[in-house]
């Protein structure tokens, strides 16, 4: 603590900040909290109804399981390609000895792009009229029976749209991998060499353990931004056709803005925070199971 | 090298889809290089969209946004880290909640208060969502920069009689411009290319960021216009790709060292 401070310079420093973040983040969550117990289109008079929206939304609403059980998915295609994808590229990079930086700023690059760009990207991959180049590729690897347009089918959308979110962001976790990779002690590594060690058990005895804690921060991060993805699949597909690619958020944002149900679109909402409060508890839990 | 081209691919894809013709790119095999090169796309990109608007409303907001986040992420590291006060764990773990929370969570209330205060529409209402969820970050990335900032250093200046706000403008201030750098580019990406406050809360062609302006490129009927659309992409994504090109170390930098800390 600052020996001459007062009381007036903490609040001269401390109201603006704290201002601005009650505003925007606060007041609005306890507000959504309030709103999910109203039924209200914006226009008449609200109405409080109780849990009846959470009940609806738990008991009565297909869309919503849909859309829960999507983003489920969606969140895991994401964690593999991010979060593996992350941890084999940082860990070749570790083995390469020239041109690190380059590749680094090569893999960083898809994050810097807009979302609104990405869709139009690959909406334009997937497609097969006229032939994509995904489809391209199938044909001539000789897998040519497996084209299709794969943003219109319903067995395919989901994971089309999930792998954009996934390929973007793989560059920022494999930045922070690699960066906690090349910390890693070369003594350790080289006398467990001399004993014998396999690149595999170099691997999971010596290099995991030690770049743990950062494992977990990137986990809660791609977890927290899995969870709330919105913008690719939204703007790829609205999460059509039908529901097949419809995720908490899309579902949410259309009961908001489509639908104007601004009470029932709130409980979604508050349920969305819950999830991620729970899976962000479940990550610490697990993980600080598995250390014991 | 395979999964850097499998990274990188779609990319140089993209770009060489802007140079095309347009027939070119209807008729030939995607993967082919064009048979010939034109501009013509950027010229159609700039006469379909309003894209110089688009660029300096990101510019804008991104300004707007950053200054409030670097401003205000300081003042209240400054208040919570250094001066200290009888609440301030509890201050710091209501500002870590915004880490976590999605920012759905706030479109629908934001949207109502908006409307009743007229703010709708507006820069404003794009900026203060934009920095509000931005500035936990913010704050506990110059908290743990703070920390590093020996406490002998204060204690000589108030002995010098320097009272809170000329140590914070003397010393704290001209220590931190790392930081600065760092919170600054990070947030840039993210804010530069927000889609979801724009799309909610603004609607006159005048206020439209980027991210906005590039959908006016689907047409009536969604018919696209795809090899203008794909020279609009590249013009957008030119500003910033540019900015992160020349200070790609101190971003890579950044985004190791803000991660590595928690």
């Amino acid at each position: 603590m600052l020996p001459n401070r007062s009381r007036t310079s903490v609040l001269v420093f401390l109201l603006p900040p704290l201002l601005l973040y009650c505003a925007a983040v606060l007041f609005p969550i306890l507000q959504s909290l309030v709103l999910s117990f109203f039924s209200w289109n914006g226009i008449s008079d609200m109405e409080f109804v109780g849990l009846a929206n959470y009940v609806r939304m738990l008991t009565a609403d297909d869309i919503f399981w849909r859309s829960f059980f999507n983003a489920l998915i969606y969140l895991a295609i994401c964690l593999v390609l991010q979060l593996g994808g992350a941890l084999v590229v940082a860990s070749l990079l570790t083995s390469l000895s020239r041109g690190r930086e380059l590749i680094k700023t090569l893999y960083l690059l898809p994050a810097v792009i807009s979302t609104v760009a990405i869709a139009f990207l690959f909406v334009r991959i997937y497609s097969i009229d006229p032939v994509g180049l995904l489809n391209q590729l199938l044909h001539w690897v000789g897998l040519g029976s497996l084209e299709r347009a794969w943003l219109s089918d319903v067995n395919t959308v989901l994971a089309a749209v999930s792998a954009p979110e996934g390929w973007r962001f793989t560059g920022l976790y494999m930045l922070i991998i690699y960066a906690a990779l090349i910390a890693v002690p070369k003594e350790l590594e080289e006398a467990a060499v001399l004993d014998g060690a396999s690149k595999w058990t170099l691997f999971t005895k010596i290099r995991f353990p030690y770049i743990r804690p950062v494992w977990i921060t990137t986990t809660i991060m791609a977890t927290t931004y899995g969870l709330r993805g919105f913008d690719i699949p939204y703007l790829m597909t609205n999460g059509g056709p039908g529901q097949s690619s419809e995720l908490l958020t899309t579902y949410m944002y259309k009961t908001a803005f489509t639908s104007t149900d601004f009470g029932y679109a709130s409980t979604i909402s508050v349920f969305i925070v819950i999830e991620c409060l729970i899976a962000v508890g479940l990550i610490l839990f697990m993980l600080k199971r598995k250390a014991d | 090298m395979l999964i850097v081209i499998v990274q990188v691919y779609p990319l140089a894809w993209l770009f060489v889809t802007s140079l095309r013709t347009e027939q070119d790119f209807a008729t030939g095999d995607p993967f082919a290089l064009p048979s010939s090169l034109t501009w013509e796309n950027y010229a159609r990109a700039f006469e379909t969209g309003d894209l110089g608007r688009n660029i300096l409303n990101s510019f804008i907001v991104t300004m707007g946004a950053n200054v409030l986040i670097v401003l205000f992420g300081m003042m209240a590291a400054y208040a919570i880290q250094v001066l200290g006060f009888r609440f301030s764990r509890f201050v710091r773990g209501l500002f870590l909640i915004g880490i976590i929370v999605p920012v759905q969570i706030a479109l629908v209330p934001l949207f109502i208060d908006y409307s009743a205060v007229n703010l709708l529409d507006t820069y404003q209402s794009m900026i203060i969502p934009l920095a509000g969820f931005a500035l936990p970050m913010s704050i506990y990335l110059f908290s743990s920069f703070f920390e590093y900032i020996p406490r002998e250093t204060y204690e000589a200046a108030s002995l010098d009689g320097a009272g809170p706000y000329r140590i914070f403008g003397l010393i704290t201030l001209p220590l931190s411009l790392n930081t600065v750098v760092t919170v600054v580019l990070v947030n840039s990406i993210f804010i530069w290319n927000d889609f979801i406050f724009a799309n909610t809360f603004v609607l006159s062609e005048d206020l439209k960021t980027i991210p906005l302006g590039l959908q006016n490129y689907i047409g009536a009927m969604g018919k696209v216009d795809w090899t203008a659309t794909f020279a609009a992409v590249c013009v957008t994504i030119t500003p910033l790709l540019l900015v992160f090109l020349v200070l790609n170390k101190a971003m890579i930098q950044g985004l190791e060292s803000g991660a590595n800390k928690g």
